[in-house]
């Protein structure tokens, strides 16, 4: 049966390649499609006003470093000397940077209000965050986003805001995790505040990712599939 | 011995045949209209030479403008959504880049927008668009059958077939033309699919050429295309070919 489907397919295929004008038409089609999905990501992308360049790990192997984001660093600010070798020996598709509106939670450090693989929409457009709001912020130098939950916001009499952070799973809070000398944060190393939560979906990128053959089929399949049907 | 080689010969070929006999899911309605419409819209181009009751003498160009103009569009489109995902480094909040990223979104959507509305009420049931004649030769022989019109508009050919139903409804009439006169046909998709789902390409290209041929003699339905009148014709129909 499997293999009727694929002649089938294959006729499909022969027959467009002989006619270029129904190939082009098919193709723009696909394109079209596509591009409907990842200008929706745009669109949201300018309508949030964000850009968060996301750190995603696959690689199993360092798992248990990122479990406690306290480890990267200790009181003094100075990252041990073996968790930066390691961070430097991280192959470049083990350090895959996107910039969405989105963000997969990769850590347990906000359990048990986020678990690992949950995905979280973020919005920067707001102009106050508060205490008890979750963020998502960068420290200066440092390419690793941080999704933890505001602890106290100082508000000085120029309008100055300061921010400290800390993760709900964590015992200390984020000062730790801070540039060497800083104690708080300002408005302009938040990226964004978590607006909207979908449990475990994320958990379906992580596997795609861990096996990237997957992500060829799935969107091989995907582009037959659209090439050889003309519901367009 | 010659004899039995030629009878051969053409079960070969008739095995041939029905070896190229498309097959389809007769459930997929999807598939089912868009193998119908292919094959009538390859049987009303300029390379069927049995279209026309004057032969090859009197072919029909199909019109690629408006077809053309959409995948322009298209392209167009997609090359403002491409240059939205690629072109632009989106590290906000640097406000420049991000207003060019909303106005790339926006054309896109507005030009995506556009062909939907295209395809919903300009296109609607069209299946293609014929050029008029320019051949003198072809504009005589055609005005001498019956068609005065053909050298001022082209054909645009429509099919129907409604989800559900067994009836492919195919009709041809003039592109351009106010109320435009047009010949109506339709049959049941039994007539040219067994049960097993195997086409009769070339028993549906015969009706359509007869369809056109009628449309040539300038013979159309009448406009209030009654009931009465469509199994009239259909009786008609029945009874010259027992004939």
């Amino acid at each position: 049966m499997i293999k009727d489907m694929i002649d089938k397919q294959v006729i499909e295929l022969k027959k467009l390649w002989a006619n270029k004008r129904m190939l082009t038409f098919q193709l723009l089609n696909l394109a079209m499609i596509v591009f409907s999905a990842l200008m929706i990501w745009k669109g949201l992308m300018f309508v949030t006003k964000v850009s968060v360049l996301l750190y995603w790990r696959f690689s199993r192997r360092i798992d248990c470093l990122f479990d406690d984001e306290m480890g990267w660093v200790d009181h003094n600010g100075r990252m041990s000397w073996r968790k930066y070798m390691l961070r430097c020996m991280l192959p470049l598709e083990d350090r895959l940077v996107s910039e969405s509106p989105v963000v997969v939670v990769l850590s347990g450090s906000m359990e048990p209000a986020f678990q690992r693989g949950d995905i979280l929409f973020l919005n920067n457009s707001v102009e106050k965050v508060d205490v008890g709001d979750v963020v998502v912020f960068k420290i200066k130098d440092r390419d690793i986003p941080i999704v933890h939950r505001i602890l106290k916001v100082h508000q000085k009499p120029d309008g100055h805001v300061e921010l400290l952070t800390k993760g709900d799973n964590n015992r200390v809070d984020d000062r730790g995790l801070y540039a060497p000398g800083q104690l708080w944060l300002e408005r302009e190393d938040i990226l964004g505040k978590a607006v909207g939560t979908l449990r475990y979906v994320g958990m379906v990128t992580i596997a795609l990712n861990d096996y990237p053959v997957l992500k060829y089929v799935l969107v091989g399949m995907m582009g037959l599939f659209v090439l050889t049907s003309k519901e367009g | 011995m010659a004899k039995k080689n030629q009878k051969d010969d053409d079960e070969s070929v008739e095995e041939e045949e029905e070896l190229e006999l498309l097959q389809v899911d007769v459930g997929d309605i999807m598939k089912v209209k868009q193998i119908l419409d292919e094959t009538v819209a390859g049987t009303i181009s300029e390379k069927n030479e049995d279209l026309s009751s004057h032969g090859g003498k009197v072919k029909i160009e199909e019109d690629h403008r408006h077809d053309n103009m959409k995948l322009a569009l298209m392209f167009t489109a997609c090359c403002f959504a491409a240059m939205a995902q690629f072109g632009l480094k989106t590290e906000f909040p640097h406000d420049s880049n991000r207003w060019l990223l909303g106005l790339c979104c926006a054309v896109y959507f507005c030009i995506s927008g556009i062909l939907q509305l295209i395809m919903t009420f300009v296109d609607k049931d069209c299946i293609m668009v014929t050029k008029p004649l320019r051949d003198e030769a072809m504009i005589k022989l055609v005005k001498g059958s019956g068609n005065k019109e053909m050298d001022k508009y082209g054909i645009r050919v429509r099919t129907q077939f409604p989800r559900f139903s067994e009836f492919y409804t195919v009709i041809l009439e003039f592109e351009g033309k106010e109320n435009s006169e047009f010949v109506k046909e339709t049959w049941s998709v039994g007539k040219f699919f067994d049960v097993d789902g195997f086409f009769d390409e070339e028993g549906l290209a015969i009706e359509i050429e007869e369809l056109f041929q009628r449309f040539e003699r300038g013979d159309f339905n009448k406009k209030e295309s009654s009931d009465e009148a469509k199994t009239a014709k259909k009786s008609k129909k029945d009874s010259v070919k027992k004939d």
